[in-house]
C-alpha cells in the first residue's frame, strides 16, 4: 500500500480514499447493471418463459444471456438524443443526473465490511469514516432527495402522463418517508447512536430483525415506496400513465434512469441489511475478517435484491387510495406503535 | 339489469396483507426453481431458429408438385387448381405432349408452366381439394422467405423439388426431364422441342 502510493505521488490515506470511492461508486453501479440482467431472466423465469439470451459476445458466446447488458448499452448510445420541442430543455439535461446522484451517493456511509488493523492503522470498509456526525441520516437524507429527481423529470417533460406520475410519486415518497422514518429512529433508539458502524456493533449475537420484526416490515415495504417499486411503481404505471416520468425520456438518458433505479435498489437492499440484518456480520462468527465479512455483505445485498425482484413479479400494483390509505393508515401507525413499544421497553429495563 | 357482484369475505389472516403476499411469493418461486431446473428442450417454449415445432398432420404449408417414380410430373394441367384458388396465383400454362411412357399412361397434357406467387397465397389449400390427379400437396414447410419479390415465384421444377431433400428424392430440372424421355426412347418429342 505505501508503496502503491508512493508511486503515484499520493499520500496513503489519500489513495485509501481513491480505491474506495471507486470501489463504492463501480460496486453499486455493477451490481445495479447485474440487476437488470437478474430482473430480466429471473422475471422470466417466475413467468414460465425463458428471458432474452440471444445476444451472444462475438457471435459466439451467449453467457445466460449476460451480454444483452452491453448490447443495450451500445443501443442506448447509439440512438438519437431526442428532447421534445416542448420540454424545459435544461431541466430536461439535468434530470437523469438528479435521478442518478442520490441513488448512487446514498451508499456512501454504509460500511461494506469489517474494519481491520494494518500498520498501525484502522481501514474502515466505509466512505466516511465513522464519527463523521452523519451517521444513517445521511442515506435518509440522500434518498429523500431522489423525489427532486422523479418531480423534475416529471415537470421538465411538460407532458400530462409525465406530470401525473411525478405528482403521485412525490406523494407517495412524502407519505411512505414517515414511517420509514420511525422505523429507523426505533433503531437509532435501541442502539443509542446512529452510526451505521454503531449500528452494526450493536447487532453482535442478535440481528435487529428479531426484537423489531414490526419495524423491518414497515422499512421494508417503505423501501419498495422509495425505490418506486412494484407494487408501489405510481412514477411508472405502465398500464394507465405509460412509464410516467420517463415518457418523454430516451436512449441514454432513459438507460441512465433506468439503471438509477436499480442503484436505488441495491442502496435500499444494503440500507436493510445494514438497519436489520447485520451488515456484515455472519451468524456464529465473531470476527469474520475482512474477505468474510465483504462476502456476508454482498451476500446478503444480493438476497434482498432479489426479494425486490421477486415481490416486483408477484404482486400487482395497488391502486392509488389504497397506497395512501397503506401509508398513512397502516403504515405509519405500525411504525409508531412499534417505536412505543420499544420506547416502553426500554423505560422498563432502565 | 342487475349484476350482483358477490363480495368475498376475507379472513383477518387474508387481511393483514402478509400471508396472502407470502403465498404468492411461494407460489412465483415454485415457477421459478421449476423452470430454472427443466432443461431447455422441456421448457414450453420453442426458441424457434435452434428448435422447430413439428407441425401436425394436415398442416398446410408449402405446395409440393407430385411426382411419378421415374420423375414425370403428375399434373395434367387440367386448370382446376387455378379455379378453385381464391387468391388466383396459380398461372398455368398447359402443353401438348405424347410420350407413351409406362407410368404417365395416356395422358397428353402437362404444365409448361406452373407458377404460383408464394405471396398472394392464403395457403388455403383448395388446390390441392380441388387437383383431380392428386397432384399438389400443401405439406409442411412453413419457412417462406426471400430477399425479393420475383423469388417468391415457384415454378414448376422448383415446386417439384420444394421437398425433394426432405423426402430424398432427386432434384428435377428441365434436362432431367429430357433424360427420361431418352430412357423411354421416345426422342421424337424432344426433339420438337
Ligand atoms: S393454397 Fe389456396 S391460395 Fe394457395 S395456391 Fe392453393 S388454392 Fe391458391
Ligand atoms: S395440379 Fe392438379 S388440379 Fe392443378 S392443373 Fe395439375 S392436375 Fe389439374
Amino acid at each position: 500500500m505505501d508503496q502503491l502510493s508512493a508511486l503515484l505521488h499520493m499520500s496513503p490515506a489519500t489513495l485509501w480514499m481513491a480505491f474506495k470511492v471507486l470501489l463504492v461508486f463501480a460496486g453499486p453501479l455493477t451490481l445495479a447493471a447485474l440487476m437488470t440482467w437478474v430482473e430480466r431472466r429471473g422475471s422470466a423465469m417466475i413467468q414460465d418463459r425463458i428471458g432474452p439470451n440471444r445476444a451472444a459476445l462475438f457471435g459466439k458466446w451467449r453467457l445466460l444471456g449476460l451480454p444483452q447488458l452491453a448490447a443495450d448499452g451500445i443501443k442506448a448510445f447509439m440512438k438519437e438524443d431526442l428532447v421534445p420541442p416542448h420540454a424545459h430543455k435544461f431541466l430536461f439535461w439535468l434530470t437523469p443526473i438528479l435521478a442518478f446522484l442520490p441513488a448512487a451517493l446514498g451508499f456512501a456511509v454504509i460500511p461494506f465490511g469489517q474494519s481491520f488493523q494494518s500498520g498501525g492503522q484502522t481501514y474502515h470498509l466505509s466512505l466516511l469514516d465513522p464519527g463523521n456526525g452523519m451517521g444513517m441520516l445521511y442515506p435518509l437524507a440522500i434518498g429523500a432527495t431522489a423525489v427532486y429527481g422523479v418531480l423534475v423529470a416529471a415537470w421538465s417533460s411538460n407532458n400530462k402522463w409525465a406530470i401525473l406520475g411525478g405528482m403521485r410519486a412525490s406523494a407517495q415518497m412524502v407519505s411512505y418517508e414517515l414511517g420509514m422514518s420511525l422505523a429507523v429512529i426505533s433503531i437509532f433508539m435501541t442502539t443509542g447512536g446512529y452510526d451505521p458502524h454503531q449500528i452494526i456493533a450493536a447487532q453482535n449475537g442478535m440481528w435487529n430483525v428479531g426484537p423489531q420484526f414490526v419495524g423491518f416490515l414497515v422499512f421494508f415495504t417503505c423501501m419498495f415506496a422509495e425505490t418506486n417499486r412494484l407494487p408501489f411503481d405510481f412514477a411508472e404505471g405502465e398500464s394507465e400513465i405509460v412509464a410516467g416520468y420517463f415518457t418523454e425520456f430516451g436512449s441514454m438518458k432513459f438507460a441512465l434512469m433506468y439503471l438509477s433505479e436499480f442503484i436505488h435498489l441495491v442502496t435500499a437492499s444494503a440500507l436493510i441489511v445494514t438497519l436489520y440484518f447485520g451488515g456484515w456480520r455472519v451468524p456464529f462468527v465473531g470476527n469474520p475478517g475482512v474477505l468474510l465479512s465483504v462476502a456476508a455483505f454482498l451476500g446478503k445485498t444480493l438476497f434482498f435484491c432479489w426479494v425486490f425482484v421477486w415481490v416486483r413479479w408477484t404482486l400487482p400494483r395497488f391502486r392509488y387510495d389504497q397506497l395512501m390509505k397503506m401509508g398513512w393508515k397502516v403504515m405509519l401507525p405500525l411504525s409508531l406503535a412499534n417505536f412505543l413499544f420499544h420506547a416502553f421497553l426500554m423505560f422498563r429495563r432502565g | 339489469m342487475a349484476v350482483i357482484v358477490k363480495q368475498v369475505e376475507l379472513s383477518w389472516l387474508d387481511r393483514t396483507y402478509f400471508w396472502p403476499i407470502f403465498k404468492g411469493m411461494v407460489i412465483t418461486m415454485r415457477h421459478f426453481l421449476r423452470q430454472i431446473t427443466t432443461r431447455t428442450k422441456d421448457r414450453y417454449t420453442v426458441q424457434y431458429p435452434d428448435m422447430k415445432r413439428e407441425m401436425p398432420e394436415g398442416y398446410r404449408g408449402l405446395h409440393e408438385l407430385k411426382r411419378f417414380e421415374d420423375g414425370a410430373i403428375k399434373c395434367v394441367a387440367c386448370f382446376m387448381c387455378a379455379e378453385a384458388c381464391p387468391a388466383r396465383c396459380i398461372t398455368i400454362r398447359a402443353e401438348e405432349f405424347s410420350d407413351l411412357n409406362l407410368t404417365q399412361g395416356f395422358e397428353e397434357k402437362r404444365p409448361a408452366i406452373f407458377k404460383i406467387d408464394m405471396l398472394r397465397c392464403i395457403y388455403c389449400g383448395y388446390c390441392e381439394e380441388a387437383c383431380p390427379k392428386d397432384a399438389i400437396w400443401l405439406r409442411k414447410d412453413y419457412e417462406l422467405a426471400a430477399y425479393d419479390r420475383l423469388s417468391m415465384q415457384f415454378g414448376k421444377w422448383d415446386l417439384m423439388n420444394t421437398y425433394a431433400d426432405v423426402d430424398g428424392k432427386a432434384r428435377l430440372t428441365q434436362e432431367s426431364e429430357k433424360e427420361i424421355k431418352i430412357h423411354h426412347g421416345d426422342t421424337e418429342s424432344t426433339e420438337k422441342r
